[in-house]
């Protein structure tokens, strides 16, 4: 094996720190994601609950928070971190800033993959007699999940790489391990593993992404 | 059982008001097949649409069993919607589920059993004439297959009323006419009140009794298909009933009127089921002494009774076709002149 000049127990660590921040976000915020892009869809103006006043507040919320570059984003919320989880750095202060990027990015991804839904489902719905939650948990969710796990793939990757820049605030992981041991030591071996282990993550979860996805949806 | 009362229906879009409908009332029997017809834009999918609250008027009232739709709260207006059944012009199915899970759902909304909802879908499927397709998916399925799935669906609560908006617009001709058997069939067997949104004359020819006519978010015309079908009062229904019930002397035959110097009379005769005891075709060319030629003639069948349009070009004196006018007028039928 080629040496890479850090213990191999590093790696393994950086590789958990990666896996645990993706995860933990990517599930707080899909459930976040999720229940504002169905107020967004339910909302709108060709909503069954068209609401003016709540869609135009969560819209813009999104469309201020998805306009911070995350860097930036991560280091002009850390009193919020604070609050929240009562520290500023390390692996799992970094979670609030995941968080508070990913959600609004799979919310955008989740509206898209609603509104695909044909408006003629939810009027079928309807005239059955569902109520409002039964419409979503019957008909909406149903008829959009193949698009959804596509976009939830999506929303993974984009973590993947957002978790790298969490380096800056001592949340460790993949990224910064080549940045402090493979950039700042001069260590390519070391960059070129980190790089090559990161595009199999990548590959591997489009993949399955790609999979599911045309399981759901081919029928 | 549907009672539209002066309804009227406003969107206002950029300030600029447009009346989908304006006063509409109709009254809905149960047991009717009772068919709305107009051309796109008439209003007739948004009337529809009011009977199980997807749209609400501003201004009228509908009642549907004596119940104001309108006063009910969401919850009531639910329950409601339950025991009406709707299918659509694009079927409306869920592409995610097989045809069982299709059928399955306004079952699962009612919080029936596993158990109860198997027996419940198998029997639909019998009814539809679908059971071999109970595990296929929607894409699998063609048009007439689908609106099947649709109906079977829609049936699946016990509903008393049934619309069908649009319902065969999307299919051909043949898969047409069999879901419009299978529509007579929940008629007739199932005791369901039916009412029917379409474009296609054909469709209310075939199995309505009763007919609105809609043009610009008004109901001009309404009754029963055989009067109004055999009596059209407005343009726009005539032009919707030539379409089934030829009356139109071909236009070659018009051109030989025109250079025909004899002195003529053109009527128009129209024969409704057992009105006429003479045989007065036969009368005209036995008892008066003129000649006759048949211009054109046909034959149709309207809930079970026979019309029949004869245009008859009459030939002879003046006097003579007089007294056969006279004659025609103390018969039980409908006729007129006909100017070229």
């Amino acid at each position: 094996m080629m040496e890479l000049g850090v213990p191999f127990s590093k790696i393994v660590l950086a590789a958990q720190q990666t896996i645990y921040m993706v995860s933990v976000s990517l599930a707080i915020g899909s459930v976040l994601a999720m229940i504002m892009a169905m107020t967004l869809v339910l909302t709108n103006d060709n909503g069954i609950l068209k609401n003016k006043y709540v869609y135009t507040v969560l819209n813009t919320v999104i469309n201020i928070i998805r306009s911070i570059p995350f860097i930036i984003l991560m280091v002009f919320i850390l009193p919020l971190t604070k609050e929240i989880v009562g520290t500023r750095v390390g692996t799992t202060a970094a979670l609030v800033p995941l968080v508070v990027f990913i959600a609004p990015y799979l919310t955008r991804l989740f509206e898209n993959s609603i509104l695909e839904v044909d408006k003629g489902i939810v009027e079928a719905a309807q005239a059955m007699g569902a109520s409002y939650f039964e419409i979503i948990w019957y008909f909406l969710l149903p008829e959009a999940y193949g698009s959804l796990i596509l976009s939830v793939t999506i929303g993974t990757i984009g973590l993947i790489g957002a978790t790298a820049m969490a380096g800056a605030i001592g949340a460790g992981g993949v990224g910064d391990l080549a940045l402090t041991y493979g950039y700042e030591r001069l260590n390519f071996p070391l960059m070129l593993f980190t790089v090559v282990v990161l595009i199999l993550f990548v590959q591997i979860i489009q993949s399955f992404g790609n999979y599911f996805s045309s399981k759901v949806r081919n029928h | 059982m549907i009672n539209f009362i002066d309804i009227s229906k406003t969107f206002t879009m950029k300030k600029q008001q447009t009346n989908a409908l304006d006063h509409v009332s109709l009254q809905v029997r149960a047991g009717d097949i009772f068919g709305v017809i107009g051309f796109s834009g008439a209003g007739k999918s948004t009337l529809l649409r009011m009977v199980n609250g997807l749209e609400t008027p501003t201004g009228g009232r509908i009642e549907v069993d004596g119940q104001d739709i309108n006063t009910l709260s969401f919850s009531e207006l639910r329950q409601v919607r339950k025991r009406i059944g709707m299918i659509f012009q694009q079927f409306n199915l869920l592409n995610s589920k097989t045809v069982y899970d299709n059928i399955a759902i306004p079952l699962l909304l009612n919080r029936v059993g596993e158990k109860e909802i198997r027996a419940r879908v198998s029997e639909l499927l019998e009814f539809v004439g679908l059971s071999d397709k109970v595990n296929a998916y929607p894409n699998q399925l063609s048009g007439g297959q689908k609106q099947r799935v649709g109906i079977a669906r829609a049936l699946a609560t016990n509903p008393s009323i049934l619309l069908c908006d649009e319902a065969t617009s999307a299919l051909d001709p043949e898969t047409t006419d069999s879901i419009l058997r299978l529509l007579e069939k929940i008629n007739r067997e199932l005791k369901i009140t039916i009412l029917i949104v379409t474009h296609e004359i054909h469709v209310i020819q075939r199995i309505c009794n009763k007919v609105a006519v809609m043009e610009h978010g008004r109901v001009i015309e309404w009754g029963s298909v055989l009067d109004v079908f055999s009596n059209p009062q407005q343009e726009i229904t005539k032009k919707f009933v030539q379409t089934v019930i030829a009356d139109k002397i071909p236009d070659s035959i018009v051109q030989k009127l025109n250079g025909d110097k004899r002195n003529y009379k053109i009527l128009r005769l129209q024969f409704l089921g057992e009105n006429v005891r003479d045989n007065v075709l036969y009368r005209i060319n036995k008892d008066f002494d003129v000649e006759t030629n048949i211009l054109f003639a046909s034959v149709n069948e309207l809930q079970q009774t026979v019309l029949g349009i004869f245009v008859i070009q009459v030939i002879g004196e003046s006097p003579e076709i007089e007294r056969i006018m006279d004659y025609i007028r103390n018969q039980q039928l409908n006729w007129r002149e006909v100017m070229i």
